[in-house]
C-alpha cells in the first residue's frame, strides 16, 4: 500500500512539476542545428541569421519576399544612384545601439569594411566577388558606396551587411551589439540563447518581449516539442511529421534541386541528348510521393518570386517515346548515346535524396540511357560540383540543391551558367552576354533580360536537368499568429510574430 | 601499489601520444576545412586567406610541430567553427557526459547486481524467467527507437516529462532511462551467469549446510566472488558512455561530448576533435585504473 502511494505520489509530482511552459509574451524557438557562433558578419549562415538578423542586428534595407514586398528601408530611410553610378544612402536618425552609442554613417562604413576584412573569415565577401566597393562617409547620416564595376543591385547586396558599432573589433565577437529590438541576454553554449526586448528601440515595439532559442537535431523531437508546448516555433520539421493542419505549414523554401550537365563531355554536347533526358523524367510523379506536396516543378535554378521570373517557360513534359526517338536519332548521327552516364548525389543532401535519384536513374534507363548512381560525402561531392572539374571525367549529372532567397537571379546565374562560372556546365556566348547585360541593367530592362535568359537557358540551350523547387515545413504553436515564408530559411524576425 | 599506478600511467601516456599522432594525421585526411567552411561559390583567394588564418597552408609536419608545442603549453588551440578555445568547448560538453555516465552507471550497477543475483538464486524460476527475458530485450533494443518511443509516450502522450533538453531534474529522467536499458540488460546476464557458478561452488554449499540464511549467502559469500567478470563488463559499458552516447545526446538535445565529437569531425574542426579525444582518453585511462584497483580490493589473491 505504502509502495503504491509512493509510486502515485511520484507520478503526481512529476505531472505537477513538469516545467511551466511559457504562456506569456515570450517565445521559444527550436532550431535544427546548434548556433555555435553569434557573429553578425556570419549571419548569412542560416542558423546564425535566424537568431541575429533583424533581431539583434539590422541592415540598411531588407528584402520582403511576400507578395508586393520588395526592397524595404530599415536603417537607411532612402537611397539613390548618383550620376557617377555610386549609391547614396540617407540614414535614419535617432537610432541607438544596444550599448547606448548612437548610430551614424561611420558605423555603416566600419560594418562594411569589417565584413570584407581578409583577416577574419566572414561569409559575406563571397557575394561581392568580382567587384571592389568603397564606402565613403559624406556626413553623419549620409554614406556613399562606390562600386567598380557599377552595381545596379547594390542596395540589395547591402541587405547582407549587418550593422555593428564602429568600436567592434576586427575579430569574431561573442556578444553581438546591434540596433535591433532585442539584445542577447543569455548564451549557454549547446543549450540555449535568450534574447530580450530593448526598451530604447527606435522602431515600433514588437509584441514578442523575449525569445529563447533551443537546438535539437532530431526533427521528430522538434515537432514533439511544439506539440507539448515546450517550444512555440520549429522552423523546420520533417514532412512526415507535418500532420496537423492547425499547427503545421508548408512553405516554398528557396531551394531548387537540379542535375547539372557538363556540355563539354559527350554525349551531353548534343542538344537532342539533353532534351531526351528532360523528356524522360516524369517530374509530376514525384510530387506527393518522394517530394512533399506543395513543391513546384522547376524551370530555373531559383524560385518563382525572383526578379525576372518568366512564367511563359513551361516545364518539360513527360514523353518517354519522344525521348527514345531523340536518342535514336542522335545515335544514328554517330553520337555515343550508350556511353554510361554517372548520376551523382550528395549524401543526406535533402529528404528522400537516395530514393529520388534512384527513380531518376530508373526513368533515364527506361528512355534508353545507361546510368550509374553514385553518392559522395560533401567534400568529395564538391570536387565534382565545382571547377576545376576532374580530368578525364565521363558524362556526369551532378544532382545538387541550390539556394537563392535573395530575390535576384544574379546570385545564381553567374556561378551556374557563365562560361567561367565556378559551377557552370556550359559555355555559351549568348548566355555570357545576357548575364553581363542583365547584371549591369536596372528596372524593367533588368527584368526583361533575366526573363530572356530564363527562357533561353531552359528552352534552347537546355542547360541542365531542372527538377523541383522544394518546400519546407514548420510547426507553430496555435497561440501565435505567424506563418513561415521563403525568408524563414535565412531569418526569423521576432517582430513579425504576433499573438492571437 | 604506487609502482603499479606509475607503470600504468606511463603506459597510458605512450598510448595517449600515439593517439594524438594518429588522430592529428587521420583527421587531416578528411579533407580541407576551407572546402567546408566557405561556400562553394567562394573564390580561391578567399580559400587561401582562410587557410592562412588557420595555419592550414603550412606543411603538415610544421602544423603538427606547432600543435605539439601548443599542447605542451596546455593550449589545445581554437575551435574554427566556434571561434573560442577548443578546450573550453570540450570540457563543457565532457562535464555533461560525465554526469550522465556516472548517474547511469551507478543506477545500472546497483539494479543489475540485485536483479542478476536474485535471478541466479533460483535458476528457471519465475523471477529468473522474467529477469532473463527483460534483460535480453533490454540488451538488444535499439536505443534511438526506445528514445523516440519514450518521448512519444511520456512527453507527447502522457505529458509527464519534457521531451528533451536540460534545465531541471525532470529533463534527466528520459535520457538516463533510455541509456540505462542496454547496459542493464547486458550486466544482468553477466551477473546471473557468474552468480550461478558461484552459487554452485563448494563454499556456498558449506554455508547452506551450516544454515546460513539466503540473503547473506547471495550478497556476502557468492557475490564478492562473482564480481570479477561483472566489473570488467561494467568498465566496458562505462567507457562506452564516457565516449558519449551520441544517439541519446542527439535525440534529447543533450550537450555532451559524443555529439560534439561527431559534429566536429563532420565540420573538420580538428582542434575540437583532438581535445575531445584526449580528454575522453584520459578519463577512460583513469577509469580503467580504478577498475584494476577494484579487482585487487575484491580479490585478495590479486596484488599489484
Amino acid at each position: 500500500m505504502i509502495r503504491r502511494s509512493l509510486i502515485w505520489g511520484t507520478l503526481a509530482a512529476a505531472t505537477m512539476l513538469t516545467p511551466a511552459f511559457a504562456q506569456d509574451s515570450t517565445v521559444r524557438i527550436v532550431l535544427n542545428e546548434e548556433v555555435d557562433l553569434l557573429e553578425p558578419c556570419m549571419s548569412t549562415r542560416s542558423n546564425i541569421g535566424r537568431v541575429t538578423l533583424q533581431n539583434i542586428n539590422e541592415t540598411l534595407a531588407f528584402l520582403d519576399l511576400r507578395e508586393g514586398g520588395g526592397l524595404q528601408p530599415k536603417l537607411a530611410e532612402s537611397w539613390e544612384q548618383l550620376e557617377d553610378g555610386s549609391w547614396r544612402f540617407h540614414l535614419r536618425q535617432g537610432v541607438t545601439f544596444s550599448d547606448g552609442t548612437g548610430f551614424d554613417a561611420r558605423d555603416v562604413k566600419h560594418s562594411f569594411d569589417r565584413a570584407m576584412d581578409p583577416s577574419i573569415t566572414c561569409e559575406v565577401p563571397r557575394y561581392f566577388g568580382g567587384m571592389t566597393i568603397e564606402a565613403e562617409v559624406v556626413d553623419d547620416h549620409t554614406i556613399d558606396f562606390k562600386a567598380d564595376p557599377q552595381q545596379p543591385i547594390l542596395p540589395l547586396l547591402l541587405t547582407l551587411i549587418s550593422i555593428v558599432p564602429e568600436e567592434t573589433p576586427i575579430e569574431f565577437v561573442r556578444e553581438p551589439i546591434g540596433t535591433g529590438p532585442y539584445t542577447l541576454t543569455e548564451w549557454t553554449p549547446g543549450q540555449r540563447i535568450v534574447l530580450s526586448l530593448r526598451d530604447d528601440y527606435w522602431g515600433e515595439t514588437p509584441a514578442v518581449t523575449g525569445a529563447t532559442y533551443l537546438f535539437r537535431a532530431d526533427p521528430a523531437v522538434r515537432a514533439a516539442m511544439v506539440a507539448t508546448g515546450e517550444a512555440d516555433i520549429s522552423p523546420s520539421i520533417a514532412a512526415l511529421d507535418a500532420t496537423n493542419p492547425a499547427t503545421d505549414f508548408s512553405y516554398l523554401d528557396s531551394e531548387t534541386v537540379y542535375g547539372r550537365l557538363d556540355h563539354s563531355v559527350a554525349p551531353f554536347d548534343d542538344l537532342r541528348v539533353r532534351k531526351a533526358m528532360n523528356l524522360a523524367i516524369d517530374r509530376e510523379a514525384f510530387i506527393g510521393t518522394l517530394v512533399p506536396e506543395g513543391a513546384l516543378l522547376a524551370t530555373a535554378v531559383y524560385p518563382p518570386p525572383t526578379l525576372g521570373w518568366n512564367e511563359n517557360v513551361e516545364v518539360w513534359p513527360y514523353d518517354p517515346e519522344e525521348a527514345a526517338r531523340l536518342l535514336e536519332e542522335a545515335k544514328a548521327d554517330g553520337v555515343a548515346t550508350d556511353t554510361p552516364i554517372t548520376l551523382i548525389g550528395r549524401t543526406a543532401n535533402f529528404p528522400n535524396n537516395v530514393e529520388i535519384l534512384e527513380a531518376v536513374q530508373q526513368m533515364l534507363q527506361e528512355a534508353g540511357f545507361t546510368v550509374e548512381l553514385q553518392f559522395y560525402e560533401v567534400a568529395e561531392f564538391e570536387k565534382l560540383y565545382s571547377k576545376p572539374y576532374p580530368e578525364g571525367r565521363g558524362p556526369m549529372v551532378v544532382v545538387a540543391m541550390h539556394d537563392n532567397s535573395r530575390g535576384d537571379p544574379s546570385f545564381s546565374m553567374y556561378f551556374k551558367y557563365a562560361s567561367d562560372g565556378r559551377q557552370s556546365g556550359i559555355s555559351d556566348p549568348k548566355v555570357d552576354d545576357l548575364i553581363n547585360r542583365a547584371q549591369a541593367a536596372t528596372g524593367d530592362e533588368r527584368e526583361a533580360l533575366w526573363k530572356e535568359l530564363h527562357a533561353y537557358l531552359h528552352d534552347e540551350v537546355v542547360a541542365d536537368l531542372l527538377l523541383f523547387h522544394m518546400v519546407g515545413f514548420s510547426r507553430v504553436n496555435e497561440r501565435l499568429d505567424w506563418k513561415p515564408t521563403m525568408a524563414t530559411n535565412s531569418q526569423l524576425p521576432l517582430a513579425d510574430i504576433a499573438f492571437k | 601499489m604506487m609502482s603499479f599506478i606509475r607503470k600504468r600511467a606511463f603506459a597510458s601516456l605512450i598510448s595517449l601520444i600515439l593517439l594524438v599522432v594518429a588522430v592529428f594525421f587521420l583527421s587531416r585526411l578528411t579533407g580541407d576545412p576551407a572546402a567546408l567552411y566557405l561556400p562553394s561559390e567562394a573564390s580561391e583567394e578567399m580559400r587561401q586567406q582562410f587557410r592562412e588564418i588557420y595555419g592550414l597552408n603550412d606543411p603538415i609536419l610544421v602544423q603538427f610541430g606547432r600543435y605539439v608545442w601548443d599542447l605542451l603549453h596546455l593550449d589545445f588551440g581554437d575551435s574554427v567553427r566556434r571561434a573560442r578555445p577548443a578546450f573550453e568547448v570540450v570540457s563543457e560538453a565532457f562535464l555533461w557526459t560525465l554526469q550522465l555516465a556516472v548517474i547511469t552507471m551507478t543506477l545500472v550497477t546497483v539494479a543489475a547486481i540485485v536483479v542478476g543475483s536474485m535471478a541466479a538464486f533460483r535458476v528457471g524460476g519465475f523471477f529468473d524467467r522474467i529477469a532473463s527475458l527483460t534483460s535480453l530485450i533490454g540488451a538488444s533494443a535499439p536505443d534511438f527507437w526506445v528514445a523516440i518511443v519514450a518521448i512519444v509516450v511520456f512527453s507527447v502522450g502522457l505529458g509527464w516529462l519534457p521531451t528533451s533538453g536540460t534545465g531541471s531534474v525532470w529533463h534527466w529522467i528520459l535520457p538516463i532511462g533510455v541509456l540505462f536499458i542496454r547496459p542493464f540488460g547486458l550486466i544482468v546476464q553477466v551477473v546471473r551467469g557468474s552468480m550461478i557458478n558461484a552459487l554452485s561452488s563448494a563454499y556456498v554449499k558449506t554455508a547452506r549446510a551450516k544454515g546460513v540464511k539466503t540473503r547473506p549467502i547471495i550478497f556476502v559469500h557468492a557475490l564478492r566472488n562473482a564480481m570479477l567478470p561483472v566489473i570488467t563488463v561494467i568498465g566496458d559499458q562505462a567507457a562506452a558512455l564516457l565516449n558519449g552516447a551520441v544517439v541519446i545526446e542527439t535525440i534529447f538535445g543533450f550537450p555532451g561530448v559524443g555529439k560534439l565529437m561527431i559534429d566536429s569531425i563532420l565540420q573538420r574542426d580538428f582542434n575540437v576533435v583532438l581535445a575531445a579525444i584526449m580528454i575522453t582518453a584520459i578519463a577512460i585511462f583513469l577509469m580503467n585504473l580504478l577498475i584494476d584497483l577494484a579487482y585487487a580490493l575484491l580479490d585478495p589473491r590479486i596484488r599489484y
